[in-house]
């Protein structure tokens, strides 16, 4: 906008602006010539046409120039204009009177019409400037990333400078990456873009040097107001910086907090959680190595059967340990091929053959289901950890059943249920929440990381898990989905005939 | 065989070793044992075992490479030992040659049937009599004339179906992986279509097994493949 002010391109030449008022007053007196009548009556009304030279003068040029016109005028007036002409002496005292209140008059309105059109001009750049802040302080709020900050911070410099080219450097520090942008107005290829930039100003923060803003532009020399502006946009870019970089410190800390917090739960929970069946093996085998007692047959295979039972335990808790921290540190992608639900449900029911021995177990997962595009030991997990939370809550002798449908076409819908009292309506979402247990924790054994386990598994499917309450018991519900990257297999379900 | 079959066990855990050296010795083995790869490598050129127990986490090489390299030169069968954790390095050593495998912690009456069935698949291929008539169950595969009968009645298979059962049946006992068997009965090409083999084997159930939801003829490898069973 400024640019485009052809007047101050003549500010380019100095001095030039006097140049300029000399030559107006030099054209109003050629204009006023041919009308002037023999007495030199006319010069009241001549004096008034002379004020406009002179306000002209003042709006576009200032002051000085205006004063300029103003003296000039007033020679003029009395040189062509008044009696005797073509002599600067005045013989008529109204004559005098007239040409001194004409100074006066034109000095005054001169002076005003300068001051006003300086104040506006002051005014409407000081309004541009506070534009110019605004759009910065709009584009810089919000942003969560460096780089933009950096970007947006070099594309509103470019914009509120004029300049031709643009690079805004940050230095890399701890953890923050280095940042450096460089933009060109590429509607300005003519601009001088040297080596060295027109200006220089650091991007400084209370700890010390944080980067630079360089600007290269025609105009070289930046006016006072422009060097504030430039302050003020490097503070603000160092503001929103110090914004994300202290927001992620926070963040950083509060993940180290939580996870303390999941390890420590996670240390007591399962501290207790393997002693249990620590103690059970080792009371088991050292009864069997004592020579004091004789056992019979039937106490041996007790015994024994419940050291298998308590490895086997051991193992799933372990299993379900790894998992947990898998998933705690997103790294729990499945290896998906395309499998068989019936053959995982199969071999997750082998698998947990002794903690669902008191239970009847009842499955309907037809071999002829879709198959699906899972994680084969994944998927038996959750089976697994389903399985065995069915079995802890549900009283013996009473009926597990498992049942698997297509949804939809696109998913598979599997349901484990139990004969298990009902869970208050309060707690039936936060079931799968990491270590919450509707009961008291010494009244049922387990980590209280099963369930959670399922919904990090079916969730990195791209499933859902949900619970809920039946008429008598209660259920596990989750999909499966049976497109693997949009697609199914190019193989049909049906019998298959060459 | 009147003479004990001598097996060698390479793994890193003292306590292992210690147990299966114990129990084995009193199942009549003959056992030696090694901690290390090379070490393993070392007695099994030595002292040619019967039969090699592996572990895959070794502390000086991998135990996929052990595999490898008793590979080169012997046929001895190879029970791989592995966590559940390792199924990848377990389907790659079954790969290169490794004839079965047990996830620890196992069960002392799998490993010996295990042992058994190796021993026995062994015997038979250094038998040139390699058996063309194979009998599992109600069913009878022969494999000459390309027959298979249930309870006496011919049972008609697909070219597809045959092939893949007569790859399963001709290395009875032994875990063959997906990629294995898909790359012998289809195309190496396509050793990551198991969505072919899922379907064939559903089928071959269905025509063979008296319950085709508990299989028991043609058993699930979680994760790695699959099994033929034959009688005992």
């Amino acid at each position: 906008m400024m640019r485009l002010n052809p007047l101050r391109r003549i500010k380019a030449f100095p001095g030039s602006e006097y140049l300029l008022a000399i030559l107006l007053t030099a054209v109003f007196t050629l204009i006023f010539l041919p009308f002037r009548t023999e007495g030199g009556q006319d010069h009241t009304v001549l004096s008034l046409l002379y004020l406009l030279p002179v306000v002209i003068s003042s709006l576009l040029w200032g002051l000085g120039p205006g004063a300029l016109v103003a003296v000039l005028s007033f020679l003029a007036l009395n040189y062509f204009f008044l009696p005797p002409f073509y002599t600067l002496l005045v013989h008529r005292t109204q004559d005098l009177i007239v040409l001194t209140v004409f100074l006066i008059v034109s000095i005054t309105i001169g002076q005003l019409v300068g001051r006003v059109s300086k104040s506006l001009s002051e005014t409407s750049a000081r309004e541009r400037d506070a534009i110019h802040l605004y759009e910065l302080i709009i584009h810089l709020a919000g942003l969560r990333d460096e780089h933009e900050i950096v970007s947006a911070l070099a594309e509103q410099t470019l914009i509120a400078f004029h300049a031709g080219r643009v690079d805004v450097l940050v230095e890399s520090q701890g953890s923050s990456p280095a940042n450096h942008v460089r933009l060109e107005d590429r509607a300005d290829q003519g601009t001088a873009t040297g080596e060295t930039p027109s200006y220089i100003t650091p991007l400084q923060f209370a700890r010390g040097f944080l980067g630079e803003i360089k600007i290269w532009r025609a105009e070289t020399a930046l006016s006072p107001a422009e060097e504030r502006l430039l302050h003020t946009f490097a503070s603000q870019g160092v503001l929103a910086l110090e914004r994300v970089r202290l927001s992620q410190a926070a963040s950083k800390a509060r993940v180290l907090e939580e996870s303390d917090r999941f390890k420590s739960s996670l240390l007591s929970s399962v501290s207790h959680e393997l002693r249990t069946p620590l103690s059970t093996i080792k009371a088991a085998v050292t009864s069997l190595r004592s020579g004091t007692v004789e056992w019979d047959t039937e106490a041996r295979v007790d015994l024994l059967s419940a050291v298998e039972e308590e490895t086997d335990h051991l193992n799933l808790l372990v299993g379900n340990l790894l998992n947990m921290s898998r998933i705690e540190a997103g790294a729990l992608k499945p290896e998906r091929s395309w499998n068989l639900l019936a053959d995982i449900v199969s071999s997750a029911l082998e698998r947990s053959r002794q903690q669902i021995e008191s239970h009847k177990i009842e499955v309907d997962v037809s071999p002829d289901l879709p198959l699906a595009p899972v994680d084969y030991f994944q998927i038996e997990q959750v089976f697994i950890n389903l399985l065995s939370n069915s079995a802890k809550y549900s009283p013996d002798n009473s009926t597990i059943g498992i049942h698997a449908s297509t949804a939809g076409g696109n998913q598979l819908k599997v349901t484990v249920q139990n004969q298990s009292p009902p869970v208050p309506e309060e707690h039936i979402e936060r079931i799968f929440d990491k270590f919450y247990r509707v009961t008291a924790a010494d009244r049922v054994t387990g980590s209280g990381l099963g369930l959670s386990i399922c919904k990090g598994i079916i969730e990195a499917h791209g499933g859902r898990i949900w619970a809920q309450n039946l008429d008598k018991g209660f259920a596990f519900n989750f999909t499966l989905p049976l497109e693997w990257e949009g697609h199914k297999p190019d193989i049909g379900q049906e019998g298959i005939d060459e | 065989m009147t003479t004990q079959p001598h097996i060698l066990v390479i793994d890193d855990e003292a306590q292992i070793l210690r147990a299966l050296r114990t129990i084995l010795t009193a199942k009549q083995f003959k056992v030696s044992v090694a901690g290390r790869g090379e070490e393993g490598l070392a007695l099994a050129a030595a002292q040619p075992p019967d039969l090699i127990i592996l572990d895959l986490s070794l502390p000086d090489m991998d135990g996929v490479e052990v595999c490898a390299r008793l590979r080169e030169w012997t046929q001895v069968p190879i029970i791989i030992l592995s966590v559940r954790e390792s199924e990848r390095d377990k389907v790659i050593a079954l790969d290169k040659g490794a004839d079965d495998y047990l996830t620890k912690p196992f069960g002392i009456d799998e490993l010996l049937a295990r042992i058994r069935v190796a021993l026995r698949h062994s015997a038979q291929t250094l038998g040139t009599q390699k058996s063309q008539i194979i009998s599992a169950g109600n069913v009878v595969i022969d494999l000459a004339s390309h027959v298979v009968t249930r309870e006496g009645q011919e049972v008609k298979l697909t070219a597809t179906e045959f092939n893949l059962l007569a790859y399963l049946a001709a290395n009875a006992g032994r875990v063959l992986t997906n990629q294995s068997i898909l790359s012998h009965v289809w195309d190496p090409a396509e050793a990551d279509r198991v969505e072919y083999l899922r379907v064939y084997i559903r089928q071959l159930r269905k025509k063979l097994e008296d319950d085709p939801d508990h299989p028991c003829i043609i058993r699930n490898e979680p994760g790695i493949g699959y099994r033929f069973i034959l009688d005992e």
